[in-house]
């Protein structure tokens, strides 16, 4: 690992997560490999932190788990978006541009 | 929360799903490692290294699952349960002082919540008032209290600006036949819009509507209870259309009520609803449902939404007072003095909130069942105080324990919360058992409940509401008698602590003896009550009501509501009577109108008429009684004469009349009653023309409290209404039970007899409150004194042992046996007395709460109190001298060869 990555924003991990599980159901590896694909061009994520943070959303009712085949044929627990994790993704989503937006605005008027 | 509580329960599928998760994780990584090239061994280790250890994943997603001091908590809880499983004998003290206190105060409040504080199972109960009327009616009237007459009602129901309506009720006994024998029953007449406004609907049919209450004697309708429907119908479906005879007249069932609603009088279940139009039926001889001066109603109105009481108590008098104006113009209004008529246009409206309804149970019982609450939450404050002391002792042997852990590193606050932990667990597994004690104790309590009081209308169960109590009671208890061991843990310090090998830590003691002196103080204050209370019932007992009830036997036969005209009820009553008389277990028997020590009577202000015109101050007590009833019931005739077979004939009030020593001493002076002339009213139309004959002795009429003045005319003939018998009988009064049944039953076998019971039984039953408060504030304060004695014993063993080295080297000196034990003696007299100090304020506050509840003694009495002390200093000195009496035997080589 080189150390031009950065470490991943704090909070910003559960958003990626909810991301990554919004576009299909997926199991705690898969969201992993699409991690370390983010992880590998711009930033660190570590692996550790990823299953107290799947737990965490579950437990506030955003994911649903479900134990299912998985390609290899092994079962796995396969994770997916709730209708409230849903409202909560577009929520951070939101909230997230608008916060780029105004970060970049700031930089845009120091740069001026 | 709640969510994270289920999770602790299936925290094992939730921990082999977590590690199946891992496992999947590191299988699919080591594969994908192997793949690219890595040797199997490296990949394996590589995969590990990657997700940063298990171990740590794990932990963290525990904290997600169960909140980091959740699951510290049910730990400590869990420590706490196997250290109590290895210590039985002091968890089995602990939590029976607690199940003790919380079980009988949760038994108290199951029925201070069901009679003082329930709102009714109605709509709103919080939009109902009680509407009241403050001032002279200028009526006449029967009944309990706050009571208007019918047509007011109605007009009221008029004034929609405040109400959504105005209904009135009156309780009632019918008797009542659903096809076999009569038999008296609670009957409710109520207007119209009574089921409407309250919001009841019906279980079975339907429930009286406005139609139902129109023009009088017209619609011969009724709705059952459902208990009553249940008990004598068997709760037939089809019971809809089918008659019930009421005092023999027939009504035709229209439906059942919801079963939750038992009235909105507790205490008193209504097992028929009639509605006012009827009254004529459910009240023998009454005709006055549409006259405005007959009180007899009390009246209950449902505010507008946003309407307060106090808007519509002052809207309403510019209203009233108009009515009141028009009232004095109506025909057939009474020819009254000037100020009389003032004080009627005085008068005004008065709203109370009535969202319990109306009850004369609450009234008689709100302030018993306070002192009762007040003394149960005392014990329990008491209980949680020993529980305290148990504790502390008990910190003083984990002391080690305790030590290490704080040498260990655990902070005093995380040793306190193991504390609490420790407290709070006892107090559930205390307040548990007392959930599953409280229905026998209520059931208990019920039984001690003053007569009258419908079976039906407490419940003996458990419900929310007293869960809840007993939880928080527990909860409390738990968090009381954890406080002063944690704070003393807290307190410790590490050094001191592993340095001494004993176990020797003085503040604890100081700690226990401050507890113990706070329980005799309580104590104190509980005995001193049980003491003032059996002193009252004691003295009630001793005075007696006055006559003689051995062998004295009372039923009551009510002709009127059993369908007899006035002539042919004469007849019935003297029939029977003659029967009494005749048989063989008879030795005097008489007719009373009114029954006594009931509670209730017959009562008016009287005009007497000796050198001038004057009215009584208050009312006096009314009966008629045969002229037999003055021998019968041992009551002397102090002057003049007894009634005669003549004055039961005597034309209406201008017979003689019987007065009482009180009555004479009131209002008669000095002078001889005898050829007084007197009469019942106060009103200028009342005439004197009633002859007192006779001074009869003081005797109890309502309750064995009054000392009332009493007036007793003939019982005439040709009032028609029955009466009460009053048999004294040969051989024990209960063998005699069948024969007088058999006569009632002779004369009219549909004739139902009333109340057949000893009088010794009338005396226990009207002295019900007082035996209450006697027998249970007497138990409930010898709890209190085991439970302090308990722990004065505990503390004083303890210092005792804390001090054997001290009395040792004493004796060794060549000091007395003696000494040694008044060295043990004097500690826990310091204790005792500083406690009694303490107690005595609590003794006077108390003395002011139970005030009204006592008879013939001060609230500071000083024999019982000074009574109190002696039992407590001898009773603390006995459990003291155990300890005492072992440190006296103390051998002083075995005491220094300790060190």
């Amino acid at each position: 690992m080189s150390s031009s990555k950065f470490p991943i924003p704090q909070g910003t991990l559960d958003m990626l997560i909810l991301q990554i599980v919004s576009l299909e159901p997926v199991h705690g590896y898969g969201i992993a490999q699409r991690l370390d694909q983010i992880s590998r061009s711009v930033v660190q994520a570590n692996q550790g932190s990823l299953y107290p943070a799947l737990h965490r959303l579950e437990q506030k009712g955003w994911l649903r788990a479900e134990w299912k085949q998985s390609e290899t044929g092994r079962e796995a627990k396969f994770y997916s978006l709730t209708a409230s994790g849903r409202k909560q993704l577009a929520a951070e989503k939101h909230s997230w541009a608008r916060l780029a937006g105004a970060v970049e605005l700031i930089f845009n008027e120091g740069a001026r | 929360m709640i969510r994270r509580l289920a999770n602790w329960f299936r925290r094992n599928k939730l921990e082999s799903g977590l590690d199946r998760e891992l496992r999947y994780h590191l299988g699919r990584r080591i594969i994908d490692l192997e793949r690219s090239g890595l040797p199997i061994g490296e990949a394996r280790r590589q995969a590990l290294l990657e997700l940063g250890g298990i171990a740590q994943i794990q932990e963290e997603v525990r904290d997600i699952w169960l909140t980091r001091w959740l699951r510290d908590f049910v730990y400590d809880l869990r420590f706490s349960a196997r250290s109590f499983l290895r210590t039985p004998s002091f968890s089995i003290t602990a939590v029976l002082s607690l199940v003790l206190g919380i079980g009988a105060t949760t038994a108290i409040y199951s029925l201070v919540d069901q009679v003082l504080l329930h709102a009714l199972p109605v709509r709103q109960a919080e939009r109902l008032v009680l509407i009241d009327w403050r001032g002279d009616q200028v009526a006449n009237g029967f009944g309990s209290w706050n009571l208007m007459s019918y047509p007011i009602c109605r007009d009221l129901d008029k004034q929609k600006q405040f109400f959504e309506g105005v209904f009135c009720r009156a309780l009632t006994t019918v008797n009542l036949s659903s096809g076999g024998d009569y038999r008296p029953e609670t009957a409710e007449i109520v207007s119209g819009n009574y089921f409407p406004l309250l919001g009841i609907g019906p279980a079975v049919g339907r429930v009286l509507a406005n139609d139902d209450d129109g023009t009088p004697n017209a619609t011969p309708v009724a709705v059952l209870s459902y208990d009553f429907w249940e008990t004598q119908f068997g709760g037939a479906p089809d019971v809809v259309g089918r008659k019930v005879l009421v005092n023999r007249h027939p009504l035709t069932i229209i439906g059942v009520a919801a079963s939750t609603f038992k009235g909105i009088d507790v205490g008193q279940v209504p097992s028929i609803w009639i509605p006012a139009s009827m009254s004529e039926q459910a009240i023998p001889g009454f005709k006055d449902l549409l006259d405005r001066r007959t009180r007899w109603m009390q009246v209950l109105g449902r505010l507008n939404q946003g309407v307060t009481l106090q808007e519509a108590q002052t809207g309403l008098q510019p209203w009233f007072k108009a009515m009141l104006q028009e009232d004095t113009r109506r025909a057939g209004f009474p020819i009254i003095t000037a100020e009389r008529r003032q004080e009627f246009l005085n008068s005004s409206i008065v709203l109370t909130a009535a969202s319990q309804g109306h009850s004369g149970l609450r009234r008689r019982l709100s302030e018993p069942l306070w002192v009762l609450f007040a003394v149960t939450v005392v014990l329990l404050g008491l209980a949680c105080l020993n529980v305290s002391g148990l504790f502390l002792a008990r910190g003083s042997a984990r002391d080690r324990e305790i030590g290490t852990r704080l040498a260990l590193g655990a902070s005093p606050w995380r040793l306190g919360r193991q504390l609490l932990a420790d407290s709070l667990l006892i107090a559930l597994a205390g307040g548990l058992l007392g959930i599953a004690a409280a229905p026998i104790a209520v059931r208990t309590l019920i039984a001690f409940l003053p007569q009258g009081t419908a079976p039906t209308a407490l419940r003996a169960g458990v419900d929310s509401r007293l869960l809840l109590f007993a939880f928080v009671a527990s909860v409390a208890a738990g968090l009381l008698s954890g406080l002063a061991p944690a704070w003393q843990a807290g307190r410790r310090s590490l050094v001191s602590s592993l340095r001494d090998r004993g176990g020797t830590a003085f503040g604890g003691v100081r700690l226990r003896k401050v507890i113990v002196g706070a329980q005799i103080a309580l104590t104190l204050t509980l005995v001193v009550g049980a003491g003032l209370f059996l002193r009252t019932l004691d003295a009630l007992m001793a005075k007696g009501p006055g006559f003689m009830t051995s062998s004295l036997i009372s039923f009551g036969i009510d002709s009127l509501r059993s369908g007899y005209p006035p002539a042919e009820g004469n007849r019935l009553i003297r029939r029977i009577d003659e029967a009494v008389r005749q048989s063989p277990i008879t030795q005097a028997s008489a007719i009373a109108r009114f029954p006594l020590l009931t509670g209730g009577s017959w009562n008016d202000p009287m005009t007497i008429l000796a050198d001038k015109r004057i009215s009584t101050d208050r009312d006096v007590n009314l009966n008629a009684v045969t002229p037999g009833f003055f021998p019968t019931m041992g009551i002397r005739i102090i002057a003049g004469r007894n009634f005669d077979e003549r004055d039961a004939h005597a034309p209406d009030e201008t017979g003689p009349a019987i007065v009482n020593e009180a009555f004479v001493k009131r209002y008669l002076g000095g002078r001889s009653p005898l050829g007084v002339r007197i009469c019942e009213g106060s009103g200028p139309d009342a005439k004197p023309n009633i002859e007192i004959v006779g001074v009869m002795s003081n005797f109890s009429y309502r309750g064995l409290r009054e000392e009332s003045e009493q007036v007793y005319f003939p019982f005439f003939e040709g009032e028609g209404a029955g009466g009460t018998f009053y048999v004294r009988v040969r051989g024990t009064p209960e063998s005699s039970f069948p024969l007088l049944r058999a006569i009632v039953h002779g004369a009219d076998p549909a004739l139902p007899m009333t109340d057949l019971r000893t009088l010794d039984q009338q005396l226990t039953r009207s002295l019900n409150t007082e035996h209450m408060l006697a027998t249970l504030s007497g138990s409930f304060s010898t709890l209190a004194m085991l439970l302090s004695l308990v722990g004065l014993y505990g503390v004083m063993s303890f210092v005792v042992t804390q001090r054997t080295r001290e009395i040792g080297i004493r004796l060794a000196l060549g000091a007395m046996r003696w000494s040694a034990i008044w060295l043990v003696l004097r500690d826990a007299l310091a204790m005792i007395l500083s406690g009694i100090a303490i107690g005595l304020p609590f003794v006077w506050a108390l003395g002011r709460l139970v005030e009204s509840q006592l008879y013939d003694i001060k609230p500071f009495d000083p024999a019982v109190i000074a009574v109190t002390i002696l039992l407590l200093c001898s009773a603390g000195l006995g459990a003291a001298l155990i300890p005492a009496h072992r440190a006296s035997g103390v051998n002083p080589t075995d005491a220094l060869r300790v060190e």
